[in-house]
């Protein structure tokens, strides 16, 4: 007691800290208002404490008693909590008590009939000025040895680094708050990698400890590259979950039996073991970014899977281990595997990274793991950017369309539709579905391109499309003839020939007699129908013919009138029926000179125009 | 506006049965289980149950000439609130959400709650290829007043096309004799597209005259 020295405390002018977000701004709590702050005095007043001497005596002596009967207030007071000020109530009906008590006594002692009231001698106190002195003496020299010692430390440090260049640890940590969530936790300093402040619900944590890198190591990384940049001050210490390189991998496969080992195998190896260099050299924000991303895959793979056991398909998803397996289009599958090399087990041979390693990388699909990542990110936003309720006393999470329905009298099937939501899995599906259909439409198409060489086939596909809708423009044309006929789509290309002669026929000025897009006439084909199309000649003494079978090809007969071969006959006479257009004759339309098929018969209308 | 689905509404008079004569003690089951067996005979497949209920308000004297409002709500719609104000000539109708229904409570004051003639009509619901049957019979206060059938023809957006076959199939179901009128406010939208808010003007055409009559509506 004698040694004690007097230490003020007061409590600081700012109000508690409530929140540090993560832009390092913080949020102050409200300081309490007067009703509140009474209160919160009031609960603070132990009513029990006197420095009066006879309450400790009587305190002493009923100590015993009295926790227990507080044992007993305790409870009944613990469940009735209802009230906040019944403590006070308790305390204050307690100190009435007393004082009541106090007042019988002195009332009884003042008629000094029973009881007489005698001073007692104070016992003198022995006060030893120079002990006192020596004491106090001793406690500040050891207290400014401490301190003295402190100094010495950081001076020392300071120096240290300001002659050896090194990098100051309070800097860095400025720069790693810039960037990321730190909070101080007793004398540690532990940061958040976590995407929760973006909207996700992923269970796991994602905290980090910040810790000063040992000076030696700072030197020695400084000795080593000398001419790099200097080694951070900092030391990031990540979870051994989330340490290493973690990422999603998608592959499309035909359907083989030995899927799971193939694909196991090949997948795991592509993982490289570490970022580049080793991980102690890594930099905080390569190291921090790294582990965010290994988190972010955890998640995506978490939630995919219980998507593909969820789900019922009429093939059911399979999830085994780091992989899941979806059917896409019979005969095709979806496997999406999570990778995570830790850096623990180091110890695959060698061997088959080589030989798998260029195969396995090739195959798998960026497009759809960018896509998967792009999905997940947009459920994190969806968590956390609502829409605005509308009215603004209206309730808040329906979408805009669903707080449109009633208005707009939507109907059952609506409602139900609009509370359907695709899950990832799904989504990935459809776009894996997509992505094949494209495919293997951009195969038929080319093949048919390449088949069919006279009237040329161009398809123009749109670079830009959503993940499950495509835009193909189709033309179909003859080369140098593209002004004057050009088809966008016909199922069978032979209608854009007959549409196309007829075209240059009145471009040269032929007549158009007679044209069927489906003849009944001549076998049957076993796709499409026959088409045929009659032209006259301006002045109407040529006609040309041509008939287009899918499977014969296209025909050309050519007829001209006054008939050069009329003789009169018994049955016809007269001269005047040599008008009449004489028997088609067919032409041989591969001799015929012409890049193609419309090129011909420009040749032959021009030839058969000209008076002969 | 959402377009709808062509719809009428139609009546079944208990008078109108000349090939099944109903008892005259049990009326409203008798008749729909009767219209039941009919349809299903037909190879509809039941789902489920449908709801069409109107409760009417009254504007309190102070605010003037007296005015109705008409809440109205359909199981088909489940979202929405359809109100329909009867000011003279003129009937304005408004579609809301379910809300609706709260603020109507808050205007109690000015509109009082004619709860004794609150009327609905419920009952099966059949789909039928593209048409949709409802049998719904019609009851207020818990006393029952009639049948109303409700045939719903789904590709079609406007009556006057589809009028004939809807006649057709009605009275092939309800008996050939049987008159299919469209109601007032039908007759006037024969050519317009149609729209959930013409079934609940042809509901409350039929409730109103319901109202009208005391005891069951036979004639």
């Amino acid at each position: 007691m004698a040694n004690s020295v007097n230490i003020s405390i007061e409590a600081p002018i700012e109000n508690q800290i409530q929140e540090i977000t993560y832009d390092g701004q913080e949020i102050y709590q409200a300081p309490l208002s007067m009703s509140e702050n009474l209160a919160r005095l009031a609960q603070k007043i132990d009513f029990s404490k006197t420095e009066d001497e006879f309450c400790n005596i009587k305190k002493e002596g009923e100590s015993s008693l009295e926790s227990k009967s507080e044992d007993d207030n305790k409870e009944p007071g613990y469940q009735s909590s209802l009230w906040p000020w019944d403590s006070v109530r308790n305390k204050l009906k307690n100190a009435l008590t007393e004082v009541s008590v106090l007042a019988d006594v002195l009332s009884i002692a003042k008629e000094k009939r029973y009881m007489v009231l005698d001073p007692i001698q104070a016992e003198p106190v022995d006060s030893r000025p120079m002990v006192q002195v020596y004491g106090r003496k001793k406690a500040l020299s050891a207290a400014g040895a401490v301190l003295l010692a402190g100094v010495e430390r950081l001076r020392a440090s300071e120096t240290m680094r300001m002659t050896r260049n090194m990098p100051d640890f309070h800097i860095d940590l400025l720069r790693l708050r810039q960037n990321w969530r730190l909070k101080k936790v007793s004398n540690t300093i532990v940061g958040d990698l976590s995407y929760r402040t973006a909207g996700s619900k992923f269970s796991q944590t994602g905290v980090f400890e910040v810790t000063k890198a040992p000076e030696e190591q700072i030197a020695q990384a400084m000795s080593m590259n000398a001419s790099g940049p200097a080694p951070s001050a900092l030391r990031v210490t990540v979870p051994p979950e989330l340490q290493g390189v973690a990422f999603i991998s998608v592959l499309c496969q035909k359907e083989q039996e030995d899927v799971v080992t193939a694909t196991l195998s090949s997948s795991a190896l592509n993982c490289p073991s570490t970022l580049l260099g080793d991980g102690a050299d890594l930099h905080w924000q390569q190291k921090l970014e790294a582990a965010q991303n290994v988190l972010f895959c955890k998640e995506l793979f978490a939630r995919l899977a219980a998507e593909a056991v969820q789900l019922d398909a009429s093939i059911p998803h399979m999830v085994v281990g780091n992989q899941i397996m979806a059917t896409v289009l019979p005969g095709i599958q979806l496997l999406i595997g999570l990778c995570h090399n830790n850096g623990q087990n180091n110890n695959h041979n060698p061997e088959g990274i080589k030989s798998e390693g260029s195969s396995g990388k090739s195959e798998h699909d960026h497009v759809l793991e960018h896509s998967l990542h792009q999905l997940l990110r947009a459920v994190h936003h969806n968590n956390t950017h609502h829409p605005f309720p509308h009215p603004a006393t209206g309730p808040l999470g329906p979408s805009k369309r669903r707080s449109l329905a009633g208005p707009m009298a939507a109907d059952r099937y609506e409602l139900l539709d609009m509370s359907k939501e695709q899950s990832l899995l799904e989504q990935i599906i459809q776009q894996a579905q997509h992505f094949f259909m494209r495919r293997r439409s951009e195969y038929v198409l080319d093949t048919i391109a390449k088949e069919v060489k006279d009237p040329l086939i161009v398809s123009h596909w749109n670079a830009l499309n959503s993940p499950t809708q495509s835009c193909v423009k189709i033309n179909i044309m003859a080369f140098g003839y593209d002004a004057v006929f050009r088809t966008s789509l016909v199922v069978h290309i032979y209608q854009h020939q007959m549409t196309a002669v007829q075209a240059v026929g009145r471009c040269m000025g032929w007549q158009l007699l007679a044209s069927s897009a489906h003849l009944g006439s001549g076998p049957v084909e076993p796709l499409s129908n026959a088409s045929s199309c009659l032209l006259a000649s301006p002045n109407g003494d040529r006609m040309i013919a041509i008939r287009c079978e899918p499977s014969v090809g296209i025909q050309v007969f050519i007829a001209q009138s006054p008939r050069k071969d009329f003789f009169a006959s018994e049955l016809v006479q007269d001269k005047k029926w040599e008008n009449l257009g004489g028997a088609f004759k067919e032409i041989k339309l591969e001799k015929m000179e012409g890049k193609n098929f419309l090129n011909k018969m420009e040749l032959l209308m021009a030839c058969l125009s000209s008076p002969s | 506006m959402k377009r709808g689905k062509a719809t009428i509404i139609c009546e079944v008079k208990n008078g109108s049965y000349s090939q099944y004569p109903v008892p005259e003690n049990k009326t409203g089951t008798y008749v729909i289980e009767l219209l039941t067996k009919r349809i299903l005979a037909l190879g509809a497949s039941q789902q489920g149950q449908f709801l069409v209920d109107c409760e009417s308000y009254l504007s309190h004297p102070q605010m003037g000439t007296t005015k109705t409002v008409h809440i109205l709500h359909n199981s088909e719609q489940p979202a929405s609130v359809f109100s329909i104000l009867e000011s003279g000539t003129k009937n304005i109708h408004v579609i809301a959400d379910g809300l609706f229904d709260l603020l109507m409570m808050k205007l109690s004051q000015h509109y009082t709650s004619k709860k004794q003639t609150k009327i609905e009509s419920k009952g099966p619901r059949f789909e039928l290829g593209d048409f949709c049957v409802k049998l719904g019979s019609v009851t207020m206060n818990q006393n029952f007043k009639g049948i109303l059938v409700e045939v719903e023809y789904r590709p079609c957006v406007m009556a006057n096309a589809v009028w004939g076959l809807l006649r057709e199939f009605l009275q092939g179901l309800l008996g050939p004799t049987v008159p299919v009128q469209p109601t007032q406010h039908l007759m006037s939208r024969m050519n317009e597209i149609y729209t959930p808010i013409d079934t609940i003007y042809q509901y409350l055409e039929h409730f109103s005259a319901y109202r009208k009559v005391t005891g069951m509506r036979n004639n």
